[in-house]
């Protein structure tokens, strides 16, 4: 009793647990979390199946938000169309990149294929660089301005609209995981590649098949970031947040991406409020470290074996 | 490792013998045959004639840029300082970090907190900051100890987030957000006395001009480099070998696995922080933005382009990824066609990243082994010249 506090303390330390604060932040922090989620989704799925740590899923993010540029401001096509054609033409990409490199490299060390996503990476920020200019987009303003009022808290409607579009979209795989012969297919050879194959799947249609999916995700997640964000070719380290998103669900699991983005989208957004902008980035690795040193395996993932 | 081994005089091989090599102490040996003794002889001479010739005032043909290349090759000394370090930890041991850029950070808040504010000495800084590298790298190798691949590559991309924080918070607290302006070094005053460098004024020769840079940067990147390419002929070298093939088969071998990882991160963070340091003078001005993730991504361009797991292919790396911008901003303003298309000479930056780009990516699927690999066959077809295929 009757320690000095320190000078501010009483505020932040009564700001940090104030609903009435919170509870927007919350709310955003579920739309950029979703966002996070379904960019982690892409990356699991093309780890789970294909074996690759893709180091350029921020970059394909930020070419998913570049598309939606040219659709969205550039000729005006509304969000209903733009949405599908971003997704169609990032899938175009996914099975270009799977045709023309990856599927010449299945075989060699993990970390060549690492460094080939760094150079694909690269050379998509390059052309990026190239084809709009180095200078900043702005938001794409697609989704519709102002917010509703909830009780006491007001809630943006693009935040609403993000959660439901991603919402409609998880409960599609789900279904295309569950009831069709190609999630079927997808799912086998991610959890055993040689067992599928002896069953007659072929484990180079899922491949392509994978990387089309994956990166139509992160195209869809690029112009959802796009309306409620800038649009620069730096943005492209916002998509390294997907990847702890997808540590903490658990590198094998599915649905744990999409849980460890919320997380990760929430937990950023209410440290970046309370302790200064500056926290935002490495507010997913401090949860990372928490998470490898509680549970190395993620909150669904299983224990990998070794053999030696 | 024991020195008798290096210094026992052998007695003389047959002639046909001294050019090759025949058991495993050559194949170790760092200039185990006549011929690459020979080379690195060249290397030398070029090595001191270069800076030489650089610092005349020549003319090439077809307006090639000469003055230029003096700043070139530091920056190759700098770069190959730190991607030789990168590749001990990543192509040599397998443990894979995106740390290094944060590393980077640490040489420059020595250089900052010692160097700028307190004055102290180079040298002294250089060792300070090396010091300061390798607690840091121990700290961030211990994540390694548990993890691996995928998870330990995102421990440390964390590690390098948390360093950008550090470094921000470091600058507003002691330098304000115009970032630190860092003076150009004085040796001690003995250096004046050195005889076609040395000053009359009886005071330390100041780094002021990219030749004095080269006479400071040379010993010090050259010295360093042979440290850690000797380090990878050691029991700890090929320790490091082990725990990249598999660390659980190393440790059956009686290799203590947690003491390699830590040493290799601790050894490459270390060289990384003075890396940095000396950027830092070098480079005069460093601010908020002065360390991003592309560092470190550019590391690995220059590893894969000289190819990784060996000393020498990251040296060749960094000397590539200088060398090409300038060569490629020659051909660009003097070659016939390229000269008239607009549209190469408003994108210069973004054609050359995309060049790497490619290149990675073409690199790892014809030709793992990089320059090296391809120096190595050029060298090889000479070698058994009238029977190449």
């Amino acid at each position: 009793m009757g320690r000095p506090v320190p000078r501010g303390g009483p505020v932040i330390i009564a700001s940090a647990f104030d609903l009435s604060t919170n509870l927007p932040l919350i709310i955003g922090g579920i739309a950029l979390g979703s966002i996070y989620g379904i960019v982690a989704l892409g990356f699991v799925l093309v780890y789970k199946s294909t074996g690759v740590l893709n180091l350029a899923q921020g970059d394909f993010l930020m070419l998913g938000a570049y598309f939606s540029v040219t659709l969205l401001v550039t000729n005006d096509l509304g969000l209903l169309v733009s949405l599908p054609l971003v997704a169609v033409s990032m899938a175009l990409v996914g099975l270009a990149i799977h045709f023309s490199v990856m599927r010449r490299l299945v075989g060699q060390p993990f970390f060549s294929i690492v460094l080939v996503t760094i150079g694909l990476g690269t050379i998509i920020r390059a052309l990026l660089l190239m084809r709009y200019g180095p200078i900043e987009k702005g938001r794409l303003g697609a989704l519709p301005e102002g917010s509703f009022s909830l009780g006491s808290t007001k809630i943006l409607w693009a935040n609403l609209i993000i959660v439901g579009i991603i919402g409609l979209l998880l409960v599609g795989f789900m279904l295309f995981f569950r009831f069709t012969r190609m999630g079927l297919h997808i799912r086998a050879v991610a959890d055993n590649l040689e067992a599928a194959a002896a069953q007659g799947i072929k484990p180079d249609t899922v491949y392509a098949m994978t990387w089309g999916v994956s990166l139509a995700l992160a195209g869809i997640a690029g112009l959802l970031f796009g309306n409620v964000n800038n649009v620069t070719p730096q943005a492209s380290t916002i998509g390294l947040a997907a990847m702890p998103a997808a540590v903490i669900g658990g590198l094998g699991s599915l649905g744990g991406a999409v849980v460890g983005g919320l997380i990760v989208g929430v937990f950023e957004l209410l440290l970046g409020y309370h302790l200064g902008q500056s926290w935002r980035q490495p507010a997913a690795y401090m949860l990372l470290f928490a998470m490898l040193l509680v549970k190395p395996t993620g909150l669904f993932g299983r224990r990998e074996l070794d053999r030696v | 490792m024991s020195v008798a081994p290096l210094l026992r005089r052998r007695s003389r091989p047959h002639p046909v013998l001294r050019r090759v090599v025949t058991d495993y102490r050559d194949e170790i040996g760092i200039l185990p045959t006549r011929a690459s003794r020979r080379w690195a002889v060249l290397v030398g001479i070029i090595a001191i004639v270069l800076p030489w010739l650089l610092s005349r005032d020549l003319q090439p043909p077809m307006g090639f840029p000469w003055s230029t290349w003096s700043q070139v090759i530091n920056l190759t000394l700098l770069s190959a300082l730190g991607a030789a370090a990168f590749n001990l930890l990543v192509g040599y041991t397998g443990q894979l970090s995106l740390a290094h850029a944060g590393f980077l950070t640490v040489g420059a808040m020595v250089v900052g907190a010692a160097g700028v504010k307190r004055g102290w000495p180079l040298p002294l800084v250089l060792v300070a900051g090396a010091a300061v590298g390798l607690i840091v790298g121990v700290v961030t190798g211990l994540p390694a100890l548990r993890l691996r691949g995928p998870y330990l590559l995102l421990a440390t991309l964390g590690v390098f987030f948390i360093s950008q924080l550090v470094w921000k918070e470091f600058l507003v607290a002691n330098f304000g957000f115009v970032g630190m302006q860092v003076p150009q070094p004085r040796l001690p005053s003995w250096t004046a006395g050195l005889p076609l460098f040395g000053t009359d004024t009886g005071q330390g020769l100041v780094i002021n001009s990219n030749f004095r840079w080269y006479i400071l940067l040379l010993p010090v990147c050259g010295l360093t480099i042979l440290f850690l390419s000797n380090l990878t002929r050691s029991r700890e070298g090929r320790a490091f070998a082990a725990v990249r093939e598999r660390d659980v088969s190393a440790s059956l071998l009686g290799i203590n696995v947690a003491r390699t990882k830590l040493l290799a991160f601790a050894v490459s963070s270390a060289v990384v922080a003075l890396a940095g340091a000396l950027s830092s003078y070098f480079l005069g001005a460093r601010g908020e933005d002065s360390f991003p993730i592309q560092i470190t991504l550019n590391f690995a361009i220059m590893i894969v382009v000289g190819g990784f797991s060996s000393i020498q292919g990251a040296v060749f790396g960094a000397m590539f990824f200088h060398a090409m911008p300038e060569i490629t901003k020659w051909l660009r303003s003097e070659a016939p066609v390229l000269r008239d298309v607009d549209y190469l000479q408003d994108h210069a930056g973004e054609i050359d990243l995309l060049l790497f780009g490619l290149l990675v990516v073409v690199v790892l699927m014809t030709k793992p082994e990089g320059l090296t690999g391809l120096w190595r066959d050029v060298k090889g077809w000479f070698t058994r010249w009238p029977f190449t295929s």
